[in-house]
């Protein structure tokens, strides 16, 4: 049997005196599309960060792919694709450069990266803007480069925190469409939102974490079973 | 396109190196002219107008004299301004995060830096050493002392910059170690004087100036002579240079300020 894409066996991080993640264990199936939702400062973002390394965990483990991500690092960070929230490019690079050489943090080089770059600006409708700065893009054409960016190195495993925030209905239905394509084609998604229509509609299972803590993980099907809304269960169980 | 993980990504170390050079490039008024500017300044001001009334220093014209101290100078200046600022930049719009998310090493991003703002270092000494050699007619003897000591020099401060890159909270606290510690040492420390201009007391007060070595060292590479002997300097300028480069690899080692 596969290894699950992420495995996080009880997950402390603290800051000081305050727990942001308090014994979280997940399993995220390989092409899953998994939803992890919960309110502002309920541990969403610094789950991310310990699992793509950013973060530096206190107790627990975290494997990617089988890759223990603090043993094995390069091989489990090379199968993530981080897309965050914020808009964090290099402002010294073309939007075709902040592609390649993205890629060329992950060790890659050559006319394959280049021929990559190429097809995902195409895809995402960058390809116009190849030359030019990153300045210049309205905030969903950010959206789309942030996305790109994360898919350069050809991850198994990409996460995206939450990636229609801020964009306008149009958009968002498109970015939807790209990444029911995405997860066609193989790809694990792991998906935070405050949008829950969008996890309800994309994701095939969902965590929800509060203070913390995980306080369900199941199919989004079981979760919205006999016609309940997902806002409705989603407030029940973050209520303080 | 997946491919196996390398134990050590040099991709990865070429592609910052890169990344540093073009970064240089986009900020050209900013970083390369202004230094070759200056010293044009420096050498028909202090060398050519003033410098006139002065006989010879080391056995040299005194603008001849000043081009290795200028060269030191600016190698300081720029390796320190260049890995200072382009880390801070890179945590404040965090954009450094594009390189903590990949599979590289504390080693190739901190080499990645040090080795970027090594370039810039020798394109700025390489013009310098033009003007010299067109103005005032003086070129280095010792190349390899030349290439040494710039190497060296340019890795110590670069690796400082890094490391106040990496402290500072906001852009002022990079320019604390400039104005306070390093224009005042590097102005003191022989670029317009030669020490055996000085009193016996203030020649002792130079042996305690870290700069002096490297300017020392230096100048030998052009002249021929130096105040000190060059063991003693080079090995000076070799211990600053491996306890700064190892304290900003332990600092990106543990994420100081990058990872939580």
């Amino acid at each position: 049997m596969s290894a699950p894409a992420i495995e996080i066996d009880h997950l402390v991080k603290r800051y000081g005196d305050f727990t942001a993640v308090e014994d979280v264990s997940l399993r995220v199936a390989q092409g899953e599309f998994f939803g992890f939702l919960g309110p502002n400062g309920a541990g969403k973002t610094t789950t991310i960060n310990a699992i793509v390394g950013l973060a530096q965990p206190n107790s627990g483990a975290i494997r990617v792919f089988g890759y223990d991500n603090h043993v094995e690092w390069r091989e489990a960070r090379r199968l993530i694709g981080l897309a965050p929230q914020e808009y964090n490019f290099d402002r010294y690079l073309s939007i075709r450069d902040v592609l390649i050489f993205q890629a060329g943090y992950f060790g890659l080089r050559g006319p394959k990266v280049k021929e990559r770059a190429d097809m995902l600006l195409e895809r995402f409708g960058l390809a116009s803007k190849a030359k030019g700065e990153y300045t210049r893009l309205s905030g969903g054409m950010k959206r789309r480069l942030t996305l790109a960016r994360a898919l350069i190195h050809e991850p198994k495993l990409v996460i995206l925190d939450e990636p229609t925030a801020g964009v306008d209905v149009e958009l968002r239905l498109e970015l939807w469409q790209l990444l029911r394509d995405l997860n066609g084609d193989g790809l694990t998604i792991f998906l935070t939102t405050h949008y829950l229509e969008e996890a309800e509609e994309l994701c095939k299972t969902i965590a929800i974490i509060r203070e913390g803590r995980i306080v369900t993980q199941q199919s989004t099907e079981s979760l919205i079973a006999d016609g309940a809304r997902l806002q409705d269960v989603f407030l029940e169980l973050t209520r303080a | 396109m997946i491919q196996e993980v390398p134990s050590f990504n040099r991709v990865a170390l070429w592609t910052l190196i890169k990344r540093e050079m073009i970064r240089s490039l986009k900020i050209i008024n900013q970083v390369i002219w202004p230094p070759v500017i200056s010293t044009l300044l420096y050498v028909f001001v202090f060398g050519l107008a003033l410098g006139s009334r002065i006989q010879t220093v080391q056995g040299v014209t005194y603008a001849q004299f000043l081009i290795p101290g200028l060269i030191m100078l600016q190698t300081i200046d720029s390796s320190y301004g260049e890995c200072s600022s382009s880390v801070f930049q890179g945590r404040f719009m965090n954009s450094i995060q594009e390189m903590l998310i990949a599979p590289m090493s504390a080693f190739e991003i901190v080499f990645g830096y040090v080795l970027g703002s090594l370039a810039r270092a020798i394109l700025i000494a390489a013009l310098i050493t033009v003007l010299g050699a067109v103005l005032v007619h003086t070129w280095p003897q010792n190349w390899l002392l030349y290439f040494g000591v710039l190497c060296m020099v340019s890795i110590l401060f670069s690796s400082l910059g890094l490391i106040f890159g990496l402290m500072a909270e906001k852009f002022d606290h990079l320019a604390v170690l400039t104005t306070f510690v390093i224009t005042p040492l590097t102005f003191v420390g022989g670029v317009f004087t030669s020490a055996a201009m000085l009193p016996q007391v203030l020649q002792r007060l130079e042996l305690v100036n870290p700069i002096f070595y490297t300017i020392d060292a230096f100048r030998r590479s052009y002249t021929g002579e130096s105040f000190l002997p060059p063991w003693l300097s080079l090995s000076v300028i070799a211990l600053l240079m491996v306890v700064a480069l190892g304290i900003a690899l332990r600092m990106m080692a543990i994420g100081y300020k990058l990872r939580t």
